[in-house]
């Protein structure tokens, strides 16, 4: 193109205002940015590998109520289904509850059969065994491990508050794994050691793992299929649509993200519009002399839009940037959920926001941008501000 | 080759401002012939801009006829028309109009951007127009290191660089001290001497119409016959303001 030092030549004009509309193009960007990638983390991100593969199982009622533990063996039989967990969340306290730092899941499950499901834990296979073999055995992910510094032979103490009564554990293994890894596991049969023969036939949940990807929508609908009728019917899920179904407030994040989104680019609209309107103005007499020298009503509208869209698009790198920053700090606050933890600007993320910005930079040029370039020569060399 | 440059019949521009209707130019007679250097004279508000814009096609005539270079230019469609300046009339401001943000060669070259050429035929032509205006050594200048006579042989630069065969020129000394305007006419009488370019200038200078081989003179839209000159001269006419109904009346008083 031969004008794009001309476009941005023009753009520097007025350095103080382009500078401060780029600035607050950029503000704007940036909180886009970070919005769009929570979006993207939370609503459209691809679960990776195994978590694609997995799937939990459920009272189709609420998570708070507790299935038959002979569910386990139907569950083993549909097809599709490679590994079954039965699993169990414990609750309690560890150490003072007020505080919730202190604060991290834990889990009742077969030791044994961990592995089978979440074969994407990367663990030393004599912890692995020394965990399996320890009826009051712990397992935690890496994460968890560092944030209280525990070590191997550590002893947690864990007080019930669903479950009657204390457990004593000892850590037996550290787990590493990229997201899920600020939890703990322990053996069912430990907790059923204090409880009423009653109470040890339940189950919290059932985690699977499908053989494939293409078995995941099957093995959701048939497993629920196999309990519909019964008096405790199932509700099957992938694992990542799990995770975000104890965000009950989530219907609302989503209407709330987008709410901001909207609000912030009607924002960057009247920020962009506001400077590409005084900028035009200040050239209309300008846009005659182009045209005298040949300039077409096109080629002016060139111009001028493509310099609005180079001032949104600059404002708009430098927000991203910004934004790419600020996802750093997010992943190392708590997580809440579990994406927040890899929090980033995705490159289509990015994309989408930079072509959105040329389009921002465009619209908020255009009605003075065509106003200027259709005007008669003889007017707009009248024109004087 | 044309020999008649510019021929207009009966021209007539008509403003319309609200309900107030301003006859600018009034069924004009113009005939320019090629080589011709001819100076514009008449009062302010008299019409000499707006024939000026009618010969460059920047605006289009609201009655009569006008061939430029055996061109019918009312006829043709607006990006035609954009093309046919950029190839074949240069323009020269008052107020020079050179873009601040660019130097002297990149303001020389704008018009030839247009065209297509490679970007060292562009800085060779760009060079010699400034070299012919006898600013060689300023090509990297921006225009407000240049002084005002500077300014409008760049703006004369850029006018010619696409060798045009008409140079119009609306007051190029309007802006300018004796010394500069001396130049910027000595340097538009090379042009016509030397390149055997066809030049209007307007002005109300009749010093710098000396500068001419022929002077026509317009007055409250009226252009005079050939080698009339207006006896009752009075300068600052105010506007020929007529009501719509009643076009022609006070063009006439
Ligand atoms: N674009 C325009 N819109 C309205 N009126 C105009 C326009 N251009 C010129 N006029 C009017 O037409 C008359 C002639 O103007 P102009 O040709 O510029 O005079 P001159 O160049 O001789 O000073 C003036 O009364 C002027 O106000
Ligand atoms: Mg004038």
């Amino acid at each position: 193109m031969q004008f794009v030092s001309l476009i941005l030549k023009n753009s520097l004009r007025n350095r103080r205002r382009t500078l401060l509309t780029i600035a607050s193009v950029a503000l704007s960007f940036c909180l886009l940015g970070v919005l769009l990638a929570l979006y993207n983390a939370l609503f459209f991100s691809e679960a990776k590998d195994e978590q694609a593969l997995r799937l939990v199982t459920r009272h189709k009622v609420s998570l708070t109520l507790v299935m038959p533990k002979y569910y386990d063996q139907r569950i083993q039989q549909v097809s599709g289904v490679a590994a079954v967990l039965p699993t169990m969340w414990y609750g309690g306290a560890y150490r003072d509850a007020r505080d919730q730092r202190n604060f991290f899941p834990r889990f009742a499950c077969d030791p044994a059969r961990l592995f089978d499901v979440y074969t994407d834990f990367v663990i030393d296979p004599e912890q692995k065994q020394a965990f399996i073999r320890d009826r009051r055995g712990a397992l935690v992910g890496k994460t968890l491990a560092d944030k209280f510094g525990w070590k191997l032979g550590e002893r947690i103490t864990l007080v019930g508050d669903i479950f009657p009564g204390e457990l004593e554990l000892y850590l037996r293994g550290i787990f590493e794994h990229p997201t899920d890894d600020e939890v703990l596991y322990f053996p069912f049969e430990y907790l059923y050691e204090g409880l009423p023969s009653g109470r040890r036939d339940f189950v919290g949940t059932f985690v699977i793992l499908a053989k494939s990807p293409e078995d995941v929508p099957k093995v959701s609908a048939d497993i629920d299929e196999l309990f519909r009728n019964s008096p405790v019917p199932t509700r099957t899920e992938t694992e990542k649509a799990f995770a975000l179904s104890f965000l009950s407030f989530l219907g609302n994040v989503k209407v709330f993200l987008l709410a901001l989104c909207g609000a912030v680019t009607f924002t960057i609209l009247l920020v962009s519009a506001n400077t590409m309107a005084m900028s035009i103005r200040e050239r209309y007499r300008e846009v005659g002399v182009l045209k005298t020298l040949g300039f077409t009503q096109r080629a002016v509208m060139g111009l001028l839009l493509g310099e609005a869209a180079a001032i949104a698009m600059l404002g708009g790198a430098l927000g991203l940037g910004l934004a790419s920053f600020l996802c750093v700090g997010i992943r190392s606050l708590p997580a809440f959920v579990q994406e927040t933890k890899t929090l980033a600007v995705e490159p289509q993320v990015a994309l989408f926001c930079m072509m959105f910005a040329a389009f921002m930079g465009i619209a908020s040029a255009l009605i003075p941008a065509l106003g200027a370039s259709r005007a008669s020569i003889v007017d707009a060399l009248r024109f004087t501000d | 080759m044309q020999d008649v440059v510019i021929e207009t019949r009966k021209l007539t521009k008509i403003y319309k401002r609200d309900e107030f209707e301003v006859v600018a130019l009034k069924e004009a007679d113009f005939t320019l012939r090629r080589g011709d250097f001819v100076a514009l004279m008449g009062p302010s508000g008299s019409g000499k801009s707006t024939l000026l814009h009618l010969a460059a096609a920047m605006d289009k005539p609201t009655s009569g006829s006008i061939r430029v270079l055996g061109e019918d230019i009312a006829a043709l469609r607006d990006r035609e028309i954009a093309a046919w300046r950029n190839r074949h009339v240069g323009f020269v401001f008052q107020s020079f109009n050179l873009i601040p943000v660019l130097t002297a060669h990149e303001n020389v070259e704008l018009p030839l951007k247009l065209m297509r050429m490679t970007r060292q035929q562009r800085e060779e032509h760009s060079r010699t127009a400034l070299e012919l205006v006898g600013l060689g050594d300023r090509v990297g200048h921006f225009p407000r290191q240049l002084s005002g006579g500077q300014e409008q042989r760049v703006a004369i630069a850029r006018a010619i660089v696409t060798d045009p065969d008409l140079i119009l020129a609306d007051e190029p000394t309007g802006n300018l001290d004796a010394n500069s305007a001396q130049e910027v006419l000595t340097l538009l009488r090379r042009l016509n001497e030397e390149f055997g370019k066809t030049v209007v200038i307007v002005t109300h200078d009749p010093h710098a119409a000396r500068f001419a081989r022929g002077i026509r003179y317009i007055e409250k839209g009226e252009l005079l016959p050939e080698g009339a000159t207006p006896e009752d001269w009075t300068p600052a006419t105010p506007f020929a303001v007529t009501t719509p109904g009643n076009p022609k009346s006070s063009a006439q008083a």
